[in-house]
């Protein structure tokens, strides 16, 4: 039954857009004003599903290029669900070691993993910029970066 | 890490010398009811963005904090954005820290009662109150009412026929002040057509007849009302406010409808907090609130002057709560 | 006094050493803050108000009015280079302009960017300058209804800012609208679809969605593309040079955009986003060769760099002459007047002739600072792209992360601009564009809200939607822009029938 990506697309489409106009029906009500908060987000709830059944039946086959971009090897799947595991990491370490420590271990190892082999540049770039950008935010912007352990 | 502790102790050598006469400060962290002076900088948190009221507020505070040495650790703002207050709120709450101290308004009270932050005035510490905005009612030049009671009285047959434009969402400043004053007048407020337009659409909405009435802050007023645009109808304070043409805006007190709204602005710090580190921060606003520097902040900005210490300040949210609640509740906007 | 006689007043302001001073460090302070991730017009003029305590006042404003154009100047390099808008103006930029720098073409892109923003600027200000006063009209013309149609108008160019499926397009729209509707309805004071987080209650910021759909996905590629080291190779991507074709393409954009874009402007609310938009979507409709668009073309990155910066002057006649602030940087702007102790207002121009009409001629002199300052340093700011793409690839991260940061300061923010990443990058692999949804979610709020704005005044009654003949007009406007592509693929599909018959 879903034999194409289109058919695929068009249940998980559906399926969210049920969740959504679950939503819009749990919706406070106010009662002072002709249009409420719901109206619009049932609309679009209900739009989505008409698209997607438009898609479902949506015959137009992809084009080569198209279908190019979505062979990635598995080798390289693994290194993107890496660098978001890399980032999630420093998003998660951000408010704990601070800005620039942070910054400094991504940079470097992110670039590192990606196969970045000139360690000396590595560790002038990954020294310098997070400095750079903590001090000009935070000296000469007056907005302040997490600063974590660091004393300033 | 060293040459932070070596600042600290040279700060608090020169805090012990300059404390020579106002006794004993080296009482660090807050004992008891010691006193307490702050360790390290002060952070100000704006729970909104860059440009808004509380973050000039706290700007303003701060600079004056800075500039006429009344502090002596430096003082940073920080902007919290969110939830209309609630993610700045939340923050404190979880810092928990007597060096971080925010700004707050009337929201403090509207936004837990709407049901949008889990956090209450009552989980602060009021520090002191600073200043005063007041609502003032606007209506383009050609409308046909020319007071307030003469708005009323139309809004009494029919209330619907009056389409109001405000800033805030229903349950928030713009609407509130007017359906406070409103209450009072004797209109049924449920029926009021209450519009919410950002981004300076609520002058332009009354200028090109889209709405009627214009619920916003005196000052948004005052050069419409020069220039023979727009007129105000009434404003929410408890006797006309000085000025050359803020002195001909009648309030509504004096038309005959007994109810005033307060646009309040002040500090508060987290929950947890000894009397010494109060104590501290309303003798610090005290001096800004009385500098020459904050008098003429405030009048750039069209502010009044309404300094209330911890004790007073505490006692004035509770009755504001009370009042606005009562209202909130009729208009079914409280949620639990 | 006549207006002649002012604008000279303001020109001897403008021209005075302090002035030209002034306004050198305004645009400079501005570009710069600009092309931090981030940073806009509002954090830069917020950032620089504490500096002008104590100044005279028409010089400070000067200097202020020169940060905020200098920062919608400069936001468009991060867009160009690193397909990272740093402000929502400067995201129409990126379709045209990033695609234009990974062809090589990194300085000559930079440099239409600027040729484009200074005639933009320019001619604007003439128009401001002309009818400032005259226009205050126009700025408070439009009602609810008739921002509802002009964001309907903008709406129905969806299916025309992709060139793949029109469904999938549609789809992306929806969607976006859909994202839009997160937070406190403003109607109303409900929250909608926020799960009690209260980060979520004043919605998702804008810039949160375009870094992750644009800087974060074209980040995936590049991580799959890390051994390709094209661009370091080539050797000149710097240059400046542009044809003669290249001017010849781009007059025609310069010319209709710098008006459109200053009108746009002056309507509070619209401002340079929809602007930049709506100049891009209009020369893409009438261009003879509309297939360019969105792989590099040089009318599509002129047309939204120059509509951007002619609505930026746009924007100061509703504040200047009415003293109402039309979008959220001009509310700063405001705060800035009145730190000075100057209420901008209909009376300003009689009562503070210097600050009026100086704030004007200093903005010829911005302008022609700017371009001389920028065109110089494009070659240097272009060999960003040769560094290394492991090393690019992490610090373009982390330049999307800080600007994201620096807008909440919630890692909140940063989680949903990874989700917005990931979500950008299976809506490419997908062939899903991510143009209708940014799109769509800048107008789905505005349009929502000024939906039932109008229904709200008017009891419930939908006729007020075409009461009038502006809201009429647009609704037209948008169904011939809706039709005419409809009918111009129709017959390229015949003609390449025939074709294929033929052969």
């Amino acid at each position: 039954m879903l034999k194409t990506l289109n058919q695929k697309l068009s249940l998980f489409l559906i399926l969210f857009a049920s969740g959504y106009l679950y939503l819009t029906y749990n919706l406070k009500e106010y009662p002072y004003v002709p249009v409420d908060s719901d109206f619009v987000p049932k609309v679009l709830g209900y739009v989505l599903i008409v698209l997607a059944v438009f898609l479902y039946f949506d015959k137009s086959s992809e084009t080569k290029e198209e279908k190019e971009k979505r062979t990635i090897p598995k080798k390289e799947i693994l290194v993107l669900l890496a660098v978001g595991a890399m980032i999630f990491l420093y998003i998660f370490l951000l408010e704990l070691l601070g800005f620039v420590l942070s910054s400094m271990l991504f940079v470097f190892g992110c670039s590192l993993f990606l196969g970045y082999r000139n360690h000396k540049v590595n560790v002038i770039v990954s020294v310098i910029f997070p400095l750079v950008m903590y001090l000009s935010f935070n000296y000469l912007l007056q907005i302040k970066l997490p600063q974590g352990i660091l004393p300033f | 890490m060293k040459k932070h502790l070596l600042g600290l102790s040279f700060l608090l050598m020169m805090g012990m010398m300059l404390a020579a006469c106002s006794g004993d400060s080296n009482q660090a962290s807050g004992e008891g009811d010691g006193e307490w002076s702050p360790e390290k900088p002060v952070e100000i948190v704006a729970p909104a963005g860059a440009g808004g009221g509380w973050d000039t507020t706290a700007r303003s505070v701060g600079k004056v904090l800075e500039e006429e040495g009344i502090m002596e650790q430096n003082i940073g703002v920080v902007n919290k954005e969110g939830g209309g207050g609630a993610v700045g709120w939340s923050y404190i709450n979880s810092q928990n820290n007597p060096h971080n101290i925010f700004v707050s308004s009337p929201p403090l009270i509207f936004v837990p009662l709407n049901g949008q932050s889990d956090l209450s005035h009552k989980d602060f510490t009021p520090l002191a109150n600073m200043i005063a905005d007041y609502g003032a009612f606007a209506v383009a030049e050609d409308a046909k009412w020319e007071n307030l009671s003469e708005l009323f009285d139309d809004m009494k047959d029919d209330p619907s026929s009056v389409t109001v434009v405000g800033t805030s969402s229903p349950g928030s400043m713009d609407h509130m002040q007017f359906v406070s004053i409103a209450k009072k007048a004797g209109v049924d407020i449920k029926k009021i057509r209450y519009v919410s337009a950002q981004d300076g659409g609520g002058m332009t909405q009354i200028l090109n007849g889209s709405a009627d009435v214009y619920s916003t802050g005196i000052a948004e007023t005052v050069e419409q009302v020069k220039a023979g645009k727009v007129r105000v109808l009434g404003i929410t304070a408890e006797e006309r406010i000085e000025g050359d043409v803020l002195s001909t805006f009648p309030t509504a007190k004096e038309q005959g409808i007994d109810a005033t709204f307060v646009n309040w602005r002040g500090f508060f710090g987290p929950g947890d907090m000894t009397e010494g580190q109060v104590a501290y921060y309303e003798e610090k606003l005290k001096e800004v609130s009385d500098s020459d520097a904050f008098a003429e902040i405030r009048k750039n900005y069209g502010w009044n002057e309404m300094y209330m210490n911890s004790e007073e300040y505490a006692k004035f949210l509770d009755e504001q709560k009370e009042e606005l609640s009562g209202l909130m509740e009729e208009l079914g906007l409280v949620s639990n | 006094m006549g207006a002649m006689e002012g604008f000279m007043q303001g020109l001897e302001v403008a021209f005075s050493f302090q002035g030209i001073l002034f306004v050198l460090i305004g645009v400079i302070a501005g570009t710069l803050i600009g092309m931090m991730p981030g940073l806009g017009p509002i954090s830069a003029i917020a950032i620089m108000i504490p500096i002008t305590y104590g100044m005279n006042p028409s010089t400070a404003l000067m200097m202020m009015a020169g940060v905020y154009y200098g920062a919608v100047f400069g936001g468009s390099t991060s867009s160009i280079l690193l397909n990272a808008p740093g402000i929502s103006g400067t995201v129409a930029t990126s379709f045209d302009g990033y695609p234009m720098a990974q062809r090589g073409e990194a300085g000559k892109a930079l440099a239409i960017a600027a040729i484009s923003s200074f005639v933009g600027g320019t001619v604007s200000v003439v128009l401001l300058m002309l009818f400032a006063p005259a226009l205050a009209q126009v700025a408070v013309s439009f009602g609810p209804a008739q921002y509802f149609a002009l964001m309907f108008l903008g709406l129905t160019a969806i299916a025309s800012l992709s060139d793949g499926s029109t469904v999938k397009a549609l789809i992306a729209a929806t969607v976006g609208f859909m994202m839009a509707t997160i937070g406190i309805d403003g109607q109303t004071g409900t929250t909608r679809f926020t799960f009690g987080n209260p980060n979520l209650m004043e919605g998702i910021d804008f810039l949160v969605i375009a870094l992750g759909l644009f800087a974060l996905a074209e980040i995936c590629f590049l991580i799959k593309n890390r051994k390709d080291d094209s661009l370091s190779k080539q050797g000149d991507i710097g240059s400046l040079k542009l044809g003669k074709s290249d001017f010849k393409e781009m007059r025609g954009p310069m010319s209709r955009q710098s008006f459109l874009g200053f009108i746009l402007g002056v309507l509070p609310g619209a401002g340079a986003t929809i602007a930049s938009f709506i100049g891009y979507i209009s020369e893409k409709r009438i261009a003879k060769r509309p297939e360019e668009f969105g792989k590099g073309s040089v009318k599509g990155l002129s047309a939204p760099e120059t509509a951007n910066n002619a609505a930026t002057s746009g924007a100061f006649v509703p504040l200047l002459s009415l003293g109402i602030p039309g979008s959220g940087t001009t509310a700063v702007m405001l705060g800035a007047f009145l730190v000075l102790g100057i209420q901008p207002g209909p009376l300003l121009v009689q009562d503070h002739p210097d600050v009026f009409w100086g704030i004007i001629a200093s903005m010829y002199i911005g302008n022609v600072f700017l371009l001389i300052l920028n065109l110089p340093l494009i070659p240097y700011i272009a060999k960003i792209l040769k560094i290394s793409r492991p090393l690019l690839i992490s610090l373009v991260a982390i330049f999307s992360l800080i600007g994201v940061y620096a807008i909440s300061f919630s890692t909140f923010d940063l989680y949903v601009l990874l989700a917005f990443g990931v979500l950008g990058y299976l809506m490419r692999l997908f062939s899903v564009p991510a143009p209708p949804f940014i799109l769509a979610f800048i107008l789905g709020g505005m349009m929502e809200q000024s939906l039932r704005q109008t229904l709200t005044a008017s009891g419930g009654n939908m006729l007020a939607l075409i009461s009038d003949p502006v809201s009429i007009g647009l609704y037209i406007v948008s169904l011939i822009s809706f039709l005419v592509p409809l009918i111009r693929t129709r017959n390229k599909n015949d003609q390449s029938e025939s074709e294929q018959k033929a052969s």
